[in-house]
């Protein structure tokens, strides 16, 4: 093709043109290419959208009236989660019963027929007592629970209200230093650390987003609740009437929450003070309009997505963890067996911390997953003692208060130490994945546990000096 | 761009000859950054009609004198520079190599301050760190994805790719005209502590700035609706430029964050503060100029706002919301005089 009266041009002239004509084009020009697009796209639509008549009683401006109130905000976000704590204690309840009756009739069967066998009595022991209680006993603890609490946060989350909850928490962040999108990663704590961690790529500054990573772990996660729960309900609860124990369980628990909270932003204040130093920078969140919930894509979401994922990972790590167990309880040196000899030896050191050996002990083992952490006490605990097999809550609590002496402050403490220690080690190579750093994931792993031993360490000497414990 | 933070290029652990080879590369680089440092030094020189000198740049860089000497003597050796009677001079090899340090050092900035949110106190010595790598087009490809900034942070001209520097535009403040409003166009970045201060008093380049008075203790200046006192050694540093005639001196605007619960407002533009990724994500919110804008929620601690904005709901913090400015739009008024018949 030719064209008439244009000469063809050397491409290298017109680069330089280009060259040129892009100096000449200021510095603003990105900010009217933006404005074009909008303009354009307001013509359009005002041509071919037709705008009803504005509804005089607008669902989402009323609610967000009471959602993002500067009076009833924060309360409401306080009330909910307790309410959410609340249902799961009281629905899991009854079905957790269930599921360790059936479940243990099946370890009862099954030993039995071994026996009947003639299988050798370790071999027993080993599959039966060993790996396939720990198994029965997380599948009974865990499974009720997460099916209320995960469903309920899923409606949360589907509802658009998270971000209304970064909006409500933002301005304690940003003193904190941190960004506002910190208390949207840390609500997905709630469901998993790990998940919260990669949950942090939503923040843009490199600052922000290491402390949102590493103070993470400050919330419980799903597999601590188990243990926040049982304790709260075994000893906090217990001194109320029943109508109202499942309440203060709840409350318990959520002190707790409230108490991860703060130490979130104490220990994001003190990060951005020293170590990540810098200022909170900018923070722009779409609050979307409310949804309805899906409900199809909520229990899949919260049932397959999460239940499932979260009790596989528990039941792989429970299977040898019952293994170590089984074994410590019963190999025997000295005529003691080693489990004995661990928590012997750790309690001096435990006790410094209002603990107890066999929960160091337990935590220990429970470094792969905290969901194992109460299995593991109580089975260790029933290796030393008398031989309980209904496990009841009553039963529980003469295990552990009149047989192995725990108080008051031992359960707080295993609260505490549950709330604050280092976090497991799904989340450890979490943030490694993430960070892609030795030094900030051992800081992420190990400050968590400095902090959790200082903690009850004060709570333990102060209400000894104080004669409470 | 968020790979330029994470870095992570350590030699693997090395047999004898890789240390050895790890020594020299690193005595060498320090050597090419200290003929960097003095050719830009020398070049600043020239540019303020100032001579150079060993002592000068001995001064400015931080070496002793001995050591300004020895790299001087290499640097001669090399063409870059020449000793005059004047003092120092550049060659034009030397003067072209001091421009891509130049450029590499304010892109830098620009890249700092506005895509990775470094405050404005600290890019200059970041940038000092960085000038020096500018390896197979690294600078060029910052260039094109800064979209060829024309000026860093503190107003300094960004060299071009072919070595061409804008003509350093600006009148010392101290020599305004009292009463006659003027923009900022430079403030110089050294010494570092004065920056900080004329930062901390929370000048920018790209404001408008009026001299009200002049006493001993300095001079008595507005800007954005702030008065300020200037010691001379502060002024001294900040360069203004007269508003060209057309365009209208800016009434003294309001800023979104000032808008109260409730209030309707017109956004006339973003402040030319902010820059960058925050300017481009508050743009992409649809945040442009003639677009209406309305507070709906304020947060309980009274700093997070949420915006009605193209009929979405938006959350701001107060920093970024000061930088919107606004005009009075239609306002409450108008709902109330349809409500009150």
């Amino acid at each position: 093709m030719k064209l008439d009266g244009y000469a063809p041009r050397p491409v290298a002239d017109l680069l330089d043109q280009a060259e040129q004509a892009r100096h000449a084009l200021g510095e603003g020009f990105r900010d009217r290419i933006v404005e074009s697009i909008y303009k354009d796209a307001t013509a359009i639509a005002s041509r071919s959208v037709e705008q009803g008549e504005r509804r005089k009683f607008d669902l989402d401006l009323l609610v967000d009236k009471v959602v993002l109130s500067p009076i009833f905000g924060l309360p409401l976000m306080i009330v909910l989660l307790g309410l959410i704590f609340w249902a799961t204690i009281v629905g899991a309840n009854y079905p957790s019963q269930m599921l360790a009756d059936g479940l243990f009739w099946v370890e009862a069967q099954g030993s039995t027929l071994f026996d009947a066998l003639g299988a050798p009595w370790w071999l027993t022991g080993f599959l039966w007592h060993g790996v396939y209680r720990a198994l029965a006993w997380v599948i009974a603890v865990m499974l009720p629970p997460m099916m209320i609490f995960f469903p309920c946060f899923t409606i949360l989350e589907d509802l658009g209200y998270l971000p209304r909850v970064a909006f409500n928490l933002d301005w304690l962040f940003k003193k904190a230093g941190g960004h506002g999108k910190q208390a949207l990663t840390m609500s997905m704590g709630f469901g998993c650390n790990a998940a919260g961690i990669i949950a942090c790529r939503v923040i843009d500054s490199p600052r922000e987003r290491l402390i949102a990573i590493l103070t993470n772990n400050f919330v419980p996660c799903n597999g601590r609740y188990p243990t926040l729960i049982l304790i709260a309900v075994l000893f906090v609860a217990t001194g109320f009437s029943p109508t109202i124990a499942s309440a203060v369980a709840a409350g318990t628990v959520l002190t707790i929450v409230i108490l991860g909270v703060i130490t979130t932003l104490i220990a994001s204040a003190i990060l951005s003070r020293t170590v990540l130093k810098g200022e909170a920078s900018a923070f722009t969140l779409e609050l979307p309009s409310y949804r309805r919930p899906n409900i199809p894509r909520i229990i899949y979401t919260s049932l397959i997505d999460r239940t499932f994922f979260v009790l596989m990972r528990a039941i792989t790590t429970a299977i040898p963890a019952g293994a170590i167990i089984w074994l410590l309880a019963n190999i025997s040196a000295n005529g003691v067996p080693l489990a004995t000899h661990v928590s012997n030896f750790l309690d001096p050191f435990a006790y410094m911390f209002g603990l107890d050996g066999v929960i160091i002990l337990a935590y220990i083992i429970a470094i792969p997953a905290n969901e194992i952490v109460v299995p593991t006490m109580i089975m260790v605990y029933l290796s030393q003692g008398a031989m309980t097999e209904e496990i009841s809550p009553e039963s529980l609590r003469t295990l552990l208060v009149d047989q192995h002496g725990w108080t008051m402050l031992t359960a707080i403490n295993l609260m505490l130490f549950s709330l604050l220690h280092n976090p497991c080690a799904t989340t450890i190579i979490t943030m490694w994945k993430e960070t892609r750093s030795l030094r900030w994931t051992t800081l992420g792993a190990l400050g968590p546990l400095v902090i959790a031993f200082a903690v009850c360490f004060l709570v333990a000497q102060a209400a000894r000096l104080l004669g409470w414990a | 761009m968020a790979t330029l933070t994470n870095q992570n290029q350590g030699y693997p652990s090395p047999p004898w000859w890789r240390v050895f080879a790890w020594l020299w590369h690193w005595s060498s680089q320090r050597h090419r950054r200290a003929v960097e440092d003095l050719l830009k030094h020398v070049h600043a020189c020239e540019r303020r009609g100032q001579a150079a000198s060993a002592e000068s740049a001995a001064g400015a860089i931080g070496w002793s004198p001995r050591r300004a000497v020895k790299i001087i003597a290499s640097v001669e050796a090399h063409g870059y520079i020449r000793s005059t009677p004047r003092g120092l001079e550049l060659t034009d090899e030397g003067t072209q190599l001091a421009i891509n340090v130049i450029r590499a050092h304010r892109l830098w900035e620009r890249y700092l301050a506005d895509e990775a949110g470094m405050p404005l106190t600290k890019v200059h010595a970041e940038a000092n760190r960085r000038e020096h790598d500018r390896e197979g087009g690294r600078v060029d490809r910052l260039d094109a994805a800064l979209g060829y900034p024309q000026s860093d942070p503190h107003g300094d001209p960004i060299p071009t790719a072919d070595g061409r520097l804008a003509e350093f535009a600006g009148t010392p403040l101290m020599t305004w005209q009292i009463g006659q409003p003027a923009r900022i166009t430079h403030i110089e970045d050294e010494p570092a502590s004065v920056f900080d201060q004329i930062a901390a008093v929370g000048l920018l380049p790209g404001q408008i700035i009026t001299v009200k008075g002049s006493t001993p203790e300095g001079l008595r200046v507005a800007f954005d609706g702030r008065k300020s006192v200037l010691a001379p050694v502060i002024a001294a540093n900040i360069f203004v430029q007269a508003i060209p005639q057309d365009a209208p001196v800016p009434a003294p605007v309001r800023s979104l964050g000032s808008l109260q619960q409730g209030g309707e407002a017109v956004i006339l533009g973003l402040d030319q503060s902010l820059r960058g990724f925050h300017r481009r994500r508050l743009l992409d919110l649809g945040l442009t100029p003639g677009t209406p804008i309305r507070a709906e929620r304020i947060s309980m601690f009274r700093d997070p706002k949420a915006y009605r904005v193209r009929g979405s709901l938006i959350a701001l913090r107060r920093e970024q919301a000061d930088k919107v400015l606004i005009e009075d739009g239609t306002t409450q008024t108008t709902v109330d005089a349809e409500a009150t018949p």
